[in-house]
């Protein structure tokens, strides 16, 4: 085993995707990286301070920083959002000074996300991956950013033994998730949605594929109350995706 | 009794706010707030590029090498948009080109450009000079002053800019630099424009309805 | 709708956009958004982005040493003959212009576009003591024949077709045209012609009033604000204390900014530098000019050290064009003078937050404005601190969010960081969401979470992940039984318990 890694499943990757952490660990250790997953962690706080009660997230992040404490080795999330959070937001939430200050920097510096983890520090893309399909990529916006996450998650796909990556209109825009905001405004959040699956629907791609649980719920929502036959997906399914496990969808 | 609450009152919240007091000096401009000029290309090219960003928005460039030229080209302006009545700047340069004496002898009406406004707004084409031009984005530069009345530009229906000699500045900064003592410097960048009925590009709404932008070659100048 | 509004309700407005308004709005924003690339390539991605830091400290400087370059304005500006007036809000800032009208019997105003005249509502008080006053920007003068709000910062009549502006002139005007542009532009040319050369005063904003010089400047391309800066014998200029900037060399970042973002143009038609009014010896241009430096809030603005960076905004637009939120709402949603991004941060902070306390939720967060803003302003960490003011308060305002409503999340927010805690309501919303479930989706929720599945179905919670990690190992699997076994316990003996309450309130005979 060449490296050990901390799995942070994150709220929604726990309570909706379990397949997808479950494909995360395969993956991993398919590279030769060993997982751990510390109990200890709940959620990271993002959805409370984004809806504006920054003071509650203190107790979260404690909890989080506390969970994560004592590990060793990155920590890798399937979501952008989330890593991003815990990697930029808790030093404004504990900044030079606070006694969690130290705790921030050794610890939350380590969050990665995965395709972050894969690309930048493993410099891996090519993982015997098979997934004859054609896809598109939509770009969540965390990922985008704040991670700066451009082209890494496209080299991953277009890395995809039978893989046909096409690309969609727009591939940058919003799909109307926003945490909070979808459920304030539903309005504007469908509307914004209808004009992803419309650029979805118009690329051809038999599957939808991002790497944030966030847009993946919201994505599979719409898909499923139209009835579309375009299938979501995250990116981790597809590279676990391989040879003799072709897999149904989520 | 305060002669002045409300700027007292303003600037106090200011200072407040910014935890500064009146007599705390202000810092420089910093270094990273500037930008480097931009660098000339050859003349000819400055030239081109500049008639070339005037005719892409709507404008009409020409590139005149001597009077005999100008000569032609004004009688096909005034055959063209029909002009009857001109204004005109009074600075030297145009003087020397004689193009108020040419355009009367086609039978054009020069009105004074001290003429009361309603009759400025009723000519058909105002020639003036230009005292600084931007290749870059296809600008003209026009400053005011008694010889150079700033309705000339404004109001008649054609706009005729003769750039003689040629004043062609690299960058925005270096031309910025000159306007420190005009009450009133004009950059035109191609004719009036609007886009605010369905984005439809509308060119001449309130100013000008076309643009005219002569280069004359000082060659023949004796 | 220059009334300064009591209570903005972003839901119901975009609830009442009409609906070919977000079509007609994308075919714009995706025109400016493309001619916006089309210059920015020109100048080379590197050379851009050096330009907005370059921007971005610029204003900076200028914001954090507002007190003195406003000084120094006002000394410049009085210096070449104008007259500089301060007024601390919208009720001075109009007194003020009525005042200079009336001492001047002004009967007939021309204004060019301006969103703080809008902000102040001067149109009305003009209006109201028998002003004529008229907006001569093409879309403004069409906006205010329809007695509506401009829609968006360049464009304000971008959500009326042409068909709809001729049947306007028709009504308004009596005019009869074609419903084609410039059969309408030419039409509108010619009435405020007359109105240019009768004007007695002329009012605009400002885009940039620069303190070293006493310079205003001002950024068009219609040629009506020359018509207004020129024509009448009075010109008068509101502008926002955030308005100015150190010196000329400072416009030489600003004004290849400023185009480029808002219109995807290297340059606008017209760009005026007016200092004072005409010299004795000129004829042409007023004879008095005055500045108007308004305050309207932005003081407080600047208390907070993250919201103070709004008061970078140059006004481009170009946060509205890439929106996508203002894309599928258009600017009357945001229910006053400034909408899309740039209207979420400053309307809040302008009116109050009781009043705009929607606008900073009204946002997915995805950071594509701040992504393009010429000044680099942090919108998203701006909108953020609002939303925090809203609902916590801060040392600006107090929290306008109920106190119930915090203590709940409060509660929830404390059982969240406790592990088991954590994992056993996971567990029970598992059980609990039995009766909505339809195969491996929730398609109809109760309230509060009905906002999310009336858009779209929310897929049914599974919490299994951390039993599936246990099985990994022996130790996992005894440790996950035992679990089991407590929540059994557990939900058992809470079962007994209610069973047991149910039963003695009927013995009381309740």
């Amino acid at each position: 085993m060449r490296a050990r890694v901390q799995v942070f499943a994150t709220c929604l990757g726990e309570n909706f995707f379990s397949d997808v952490l479950k494909d995360m660990v395969t993956v991993l250790e398919r590279l030769g990286v060993q997982c751990e997953f510390p109990e200890g962690q709940t959620c990271c706080g993002q959805p409370f301070y984004n809806s504006g009660f920054q003071s509650q997230t203190l107790a979260l992040a404690r909890n989080w920083l506390r969970a994560f404490a004592n590990t060793t080795g990155y920590i890798v999330a399937p979501s952008g959002s989330c890593t991003d959070f815990v990697r930029h937001r808790y030093l404004e939430l504990f900044p030079p000074g606070a006694p969690e200050h130290p705790q921030v920097e050794e610890i939350a510096s380590r969050a990665v996300e995965f395709t972050e983890f894969l690309t930048r520090v493993l410099k891996v893309t090519e993982m015997g991956a098979h997934f004859p399909h054609k896809v598109t990529y939509h770009a969540a916006c965390h990922s985008l950013r704040n991670l700066g996450l451009r082209d890494e998650p496209k080299l991953l796909l277009q890395a995809v033994e039978g893989l046909e990556l096409v690309p969609l209109a727009e591939e940058e825009t919003c799909c109307g998730f926003g945490g909070v905001f979808s459920v304030i405004y539903p309005e504007v959040s469908r509307a914004m949605m209808d004009a992803k699956v419309k650029n979805i629907q118009a690329s051809g791609a038999e599957y939808i594929v991002t790497n944030e649980p966030g847009c993946l719920m919201n994505i599979s929502g719409v898909l499923q109350r139209i009835g579309s036959p375009i299938k979501p997906m995250h990116l981790i399914q597809i590279l676990a995706s391989s040879k003799d496990s072709s897999r149904p969808s989520p | 009794m305060n002669k002045h609450p409300a700027r007292d009152e303003i600037l106090g919240q200011v200072r407040a706010a910014l935890g500064r007091r009146a007599e705390t000096s202000v810092a420089n401009v910093p270094a990273s707030a500037r930008v480097g000029p931009r660098q000339a290309g050859d003349a000819n090219g400055e030239i081109e590029m500049l008639l070339g960003e005037i005719a892409k928005l709507g404008g009409n460039p020409r590139h005149l090498e001597s009077k005999a030229d100008l000569e032609a080209a004004l009688e096909n302006l005034v055959h063209e948009e029909g002009v009857k009545k001109a204004t005109m700047w009074q600075t030297s340069e145009l003087k020397e080109l004689g193009v108020a004496e040419y355009l009367g002898t086609l039978g054009v009406e020069m009105i004074s450009p001290h003429a009361d406004r309603d009759q400025l707004a009723d000519c058909d084409l105002g020639v003036t000079g230009v005292d600084a031009a931007l290749p870059e984005t296809g600008t003209l530069v026009l400053r005011s002053n008694p010889e150079k009345p700033r309705l000339v530009s404004l109001l008649p229906r054609v706009h005729l800019a003769i750039l003689y000699p040629p004043l062609l500045d690299a960058d925005l900064g270096t031309v910025l630099d000159k306007l420190r003592d005009d009450s009133c410097v004009t950059f035109i960048t191609g004719p009036s424009r609007t886009s605010d009925i369905e984005l439809t590009v509308t060119i001449g709404v309130h100013g000008p309805k076309a643009l005219h932008v002569w280069i004359v070659e000082k060659t023949d100048r004796s | 709708m220059s009334a300064i509004p009591t209570h903005i309700d972003f839901r119901r407005n975009v609830q009442s956009v009409e609906p070919q308004v977000p079509a007609s709005v994308r075919k714009a924003t995706t025109r400016f958004l493309d001619t916006r690339a089309a210059v920015v390539d020109v100048i080379g991605q590197e050379s851009w982005q050096a330009l907005r830091q370059a921007g971005h400290d610029v204003r900076l400087h200028t914001i954090n040493h507002l007190d003195y370059y406003l000084a120094r304005l006002e000394e410049e500006v009085t210096r070449a003959g104008g007259h500089v007036h301060w007024a601390r809000d919208a009720q001075e800032a109009n007194r003020i212009v009525l005042e200079i009208a009336q001492e001047h019997r002004v009967k007939r105003v021309v204004k060019a576009k301006s969103m703080v005249t809008e902000e102040i509502g001067l149109n009305r008080t003009l209006v109201d003591a028998g002003v004529q006053t008229l907006e001569t920007d093409l879309g403004e003068y069409i906006v205010q024949l329809a007695g509506t709000g401009p829609s968006h910062i360049m464009v304000p009549a971008i959500h009326l077709t042409k068909e709809g502006i001729a049947d306007l002139f028709r009504e308004k005007l009596g005019l009869d045209a074609l419903p084609e542009a410039a059969r309408l532009a030419a039409l509108a040319r010619a009435q405020l012609r007359q109105e240019f050369l009768a004007a007695d005063m002329g009012i605009t904003g400002a885009n940039f009033l620069v303190a070293e010089t006493g310079t205003l400047v001002l950024v068009t391309n219609e040629g009506n604000g020359r018509m207004c800066t020129t024509l009448p014998p009075l010109h008068v200029a509101v502008a926002g204390i955030d308005k100015v900037v150190p010196d000329l060399e400072s416009l030489n970042v600003l004004l290849k900014l400023l185009p480029r973002s808002a219109t995807g143009q290297k340059m606008s038609a017209y760009t005026a530098f007016i200092t004072g009014p005409r010299r004795t010896e000129e004829e042409n241009g007023p004879k008095e000019f005055h500045l108007v430096l308004l305050d309207n809030g932005r003081t407080i603005i600047l208390q907070d050290e993250i919201t103070r960076e709004t008061l970078l905004c140059i006004r481009c637009g170009a946060c509205l064009n890439v929106c996508p939120v203002y894309n599928h709402v258009g600017g009357h949603a945001y229910g006053f003078a400034y909408s899309g991004p740039i209207g979420a941060i400053l309307l809040p902070q302008l009116v109050g937050t009781k009043v705009a306390a929607d606008l900073p939720f009204a946002s997915s967060l995805c950071g594509a404005c701040a992504d393009i803003c010429p000044v680099k302003i942090p919108i998203v960490e701006i909108l953020l601190r609002l939303r925090r003011r809203v609902v916590e308060g801060d040392t600006v305002e107090p929290a306008v969010s109920p106190a119930t409503l915090r203590l709940g999340v409060q509660m929830v927010a404390r059982a969240m960081s406790i592990p088991w805690l954590y994992d056993l309501a996971g567990q029970l919303l598992r059980i609990a969401q039995a009766p909505f479930r339809r195969g491996a989706w929730l398609p109809s929720l109760p309230p509060p979470l009905n906002r999310w599945t009336m858009a779209r179905p929310l897929p049914a919670l599974r919490a299994d992940w951390r039993a599936a990690w246990r099985r990994r190992t022996p130790e996992g699997r005894t440790r996950q039984r035992r679990i089991r076994i407590a929540l059994v316990a557990a939900l058992a003996s809470a079962a007994a318990y209610v069973g047991w309450r149910l039963i003695q309130r009927q013995d009381r005979g309740e």
